[in-house]
């Protein structure tokens, strides 16, 4: 079912942690608020949740107007970090329980019980007690508990933050199944960006309580609307080399780079930045590139086994770029590298907008 | 080969040993004397053997090092005590003769013990020297000898617990079946203090008044510490102002809230005046005076003064749940009050125990408050078992009598700390 949030504020005391903020979610959609730690993510989705008293504006739900509603009555389901698993009550017992409270009849009960377990395979655990099993069992019972509630939005706060690197990317994959199988509506919080370019259908950035971009993946990616989210979304994180852009050149120093191929989205000249996505230089076997060909010297090299980050100096500030991993790259080398204007972003120096 | 010289090196050094002590004591068999001397060649032998086998001592940075150090050290110290018991070196040292006897019994003693230990140290370099075998501390090592410092540190504590608590404990019990009156005795009466004690009706009384006094205290200062504790939780504003009052009884002793109660209860000056002069001219409030219920007045002043603490305990327990349960909980429509009794009290249970330890170990020794509300008054009506012990042993100057009542807390305490020991860590296992 959609969701739509109308100019939210949130205040604790005098500190306002959700500024006017308005987002619409999709039926079947799969949202992730993304944002670095203390921007409000949590906040939010406790507001969806109904967990926190909203100061001001609406939060509907499929239509309805949920905004003093009682968590319970909204038809959400939702999974902690934590787990917030029950501790003394057995894994059917954690899932029971708040449908033998909403007085559920015991045949229904046994069979949304079942099914959820089918799904995330935790039958053989239905007996155990969560101090028995692992994070990653006990996350998926924290999602059965969701399940089994029968509602039409999930809510995730966090859920793969205290699991071990693998078993996150495992159960981000079983998310991602879940939706496909379910087809709710999702709203995840994350502050991991390998978690939302993976899941989300779109993706809302935040940062102050405030959404600094919201939009797919790869909109995020290659156009994103200002320098903070230039600089969050993607790792290894962009470069930006500062300058002014004089008609269709942007000059830094002594280099100039040529910004023909551009897709500018205003008229624009003054100070600036230029960012470069490390996986866009261009190294080796190129021609013709329109933007900038430059030689640059190796300073440090990073291997990660599929690619090698190499650091230099261009126009007097660090620049990195990536190379294939097999390539054989040593510092004190010289390499010619090409940066291809039209996949470049350009930043308004004051106000760090994309121009 | 090398494992058979060991072992038979120590057992030759031990047996020698015990044998010597036996004919020291005086089983002075003619092979009981010969054995000593045999059994230390022997060992001598395997020593050798031993050191032939390890080729040359090297010993640097071996944990027998010092145990050999310290043997030799041991012999030069037996072989001084000999040295003082010869008449030479007495004649040269004119003050010792005046403890002769002492050193001559140590003469025969010494020599041996010297050849003794030397051998022990000998051995002891051989078994160090060798690269395999007893590489690995034995289970007396590793008792007595592997991190020796922390076992050194916990001496002190070991006496302490042993003499504060079993020795102490054992003397009580012991002069309980004894006719001890001012002083203790040792003139055994079998089991009749503790029928005098049965038969006694004070003590029948204390006894009684204890049950309703602890099953009361238990369960009310568990309920209303555990309802203010919940209230406390609800974000309320100026919590720490509330906490520090609901505490505030706790700082003061039972003495003094005894005598507050006491004030406040007795007709004349507390309640019963306050509201007859409201103008309820026939009403009646002397629990004090009334002997079917004193014993709810000791236990307002002790709810008065407890709860408060319970209370704090409670709400550090609360505070200790993690939040994402209560919105977990709000999620799945589970109401407020089923969410304590069903998921927060049982998370916690530790708080719970501790708490009820705390509250058990205040109702059994519960004295001063009876002292200075009641004195155990009106007659006996509110006498409990700490005051009959005390009364009896400084007052009554009968210290068996004492002593047997004692020993029935005891026993009335272990009745309920053992099944409850047994519940929390005889059944960790299961988990
Ligand atoms: N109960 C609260 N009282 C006061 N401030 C809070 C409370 N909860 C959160 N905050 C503040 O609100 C901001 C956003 O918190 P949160 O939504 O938890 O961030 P995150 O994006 O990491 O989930 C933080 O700066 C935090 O300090
Ligand atoms: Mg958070």
């Amino acid at each position: 079912m959609s969701v739509s949030i109308r100019h939210l504020d949130l205040n604790f005391g005098p500190v306002e942690v959700l500024k006017d903020l308005n987002i619409e979610i999709h039926e079947g959609e799969f949202l992730v608020l993304l944002g670095a730690s203390g921007c409000g993510k949590s906040t939010l989705l406790n507001c969806i949740a109904g967990l926190l008293e909203v100061s001001d504006g609406q939060i509907f739900i499929s239509g309805k107007n949920v905004t003093w509603e009682e968590p319970s009555k909204r038809g959400i389901g939702m999974v902690f970090q934590s787990y917030a698993l029950y501790p003394q009550m057995t894994v059917r017992g954690n899932l029971e329980f708040g449908l033998k409270n909403a007085k559920v009849p015991k045949e229904e009960r046994d069979r949304r019980v079942a099914r959820a377990a089918e799904i995330l395979q935790i039958e053989p655990l239905l007996a155990r007690k969560p101090a028995a099993l692992s994070g990653g069992q006990r996350q998926r019972v924290a999602i059965g508990r969701a399940l089994v509630r029968d509602v039409d939005v999930f809510l995730f706060d966090e859920p793969l933050s205290n699991l071990d690197a693998k078993l996150r990317a495992d159960l981000r994959v079983e998310l991602k199944k879940l939706h496909h199988a379910l087809d709710n509506t999702m709203i995840y919080v994350t502050h991991d960006q390998v978690e939302a370019m993976t899941l989300a259908d779109r993706i809302a950035i935040m940062k102050d309580g405030l959404i600094q971009q919201l939009g797919s993946p790869n909109e995020i990616y290659n156009a994103p609307v200002n320098k903070y989210v230039a600089d969050f979304i993607g790792s290894p994180s962009m470069n930006f080399l500062e300058g002014v852009v004089e008609g269709t050149a942007f000059r830094t120093g002594d280099t100039v780079i040529d910004l023909s191929t551009y897709g500018f989205t205003a008229e624009a000249s003054g100070p600036a930045w230029i960012g470069i996505r490390p996986e866009h230089v261009l190294t080796g076997g190129f021609s013709d590139v329109s933007g900038l060909t430059a030689e640059v010297t190796v300073s440090i090299v990073e291997p990660m086994g599929a690619d090698t980050l190499v650091w230099t100096q261009l126009a007097g500030t660090d620049f990195r770029f990536l190379v294939d991993g097999q390539m054989e790259v040593k510092e004190g080398d010289r390499m010619q590298i090409g940066i291809d204007a039209s996949r470049a972003s350009l930043f308004d120096k004051s106000s760090e907008n994309r121009i | 080969m090398r494992e058979l010289a060991e072992r038979g090196y120590l057992w030759c050094i031990a047996l020698a040993f015990v044998a010597f002590v036996l004919v020291t004591i005086g089983l002075d068999y003619a092979v009981l004397v010969t054995a000593p001397w045999v059994l230390l060649a022997l060992a001598g032998i395997a020593a050798v053997l031993l050191i032939v086998e390890a080729r040359g001592v090297a010993l640097a940075a071996n944990r027998f090092k010092w145990y050999a150090i310290g043997w030799v050290v041991a012999a030069v110290v037996a072989m001084g005590l000999w040295a003082l018991a010869q008449k030479d070196v007495q004649a040269a040292w004119p003050a010792l003769k005046s403890f002769r006897k002492m050193w001559n019994v140590f003469e025969p003693f010494a020599l041996f013990a010297a050849a003794l230990f030397v051998l022990i140290a000998i051995g002891i370099l051989a078994i160090g020297t060798l690269d395999k075998g007893m590489h690995q501390p034995g289970r007396l090592e590793r008792t007595f000898a592997v991190n020796m410092s922390a076992k050194v540190a916990a001496v002190p504590m070991a006496f302490t617990a042993i003499g504060v608590f079993v020795i102490s404990t054992g003397w009580t019990i012991y002069h309980s079946f004894t006719n001890s009156k001012l002083l203790p005795k040792s003139q055994f009466i079998g089991l009749d203090q503790y029928e005098r004690l049965w038969s006694t009706n004070r003590w029948l009384v204390s006894i009684e008044n204890l049950a309703i006094y602890g099953i009361c205290m238990l369960i009310f200062s568990l309920v209303i510490g555990f309802v203010l504790a919940a209230l406390m939780d609800q974000k309320i504003r100026f919590e720490s102002v509330f906490r520090t009052i609901f505490l505030y009884p706790f700082a003061l002793s039972f003495i003094v809230t005894g005598l507050v109660w006491q004030w406040l209860l007795t007709p004349e000056f507390g309640v019963q005046k306050i509201v007859r002069d409201l103008g309820f001219e026939n009403f009646t409030f002397d629990p004090l005076f009334n002997a079917d219920w004193v014993i709810y007045g000791i236990l307002f002043a002790a709810l008065w003064q407890g709860t408060g603490f319970v209370m704090v305990l409670m709400l550090a327990g609360l505070r200790g749940i993690d939040q994402e349960i209560w919105k977990a909980a709000r999620v799945d429509g589970i109401p407020m009050w089923k969410t304590y009794i069903f998921i927060v009290i049982p998370m916690m249970r530790p708080v719970f125990v501790t708490a009820l330890v705390i509250i058990a170990a205040g109702i059994i020794k519960v004295y001063d408050l009876v002292v200075a509300q009641t004195s155990g008054g009106p007659g006996i009506a509110s006498e409990v078992p700490a005051k009959y012990v005390y009364d009896l042993m400084f007052g009554g100057q009968n210290l068996g009598q004492g002593f047997a009542a004692s020993t029935m807390m005891l026993v009335s305490v272990l009745v309920v700390l053992i099944p409850w020991a047994y519940l929390e860590f005889g059944g960790r296992k299961r988990g």
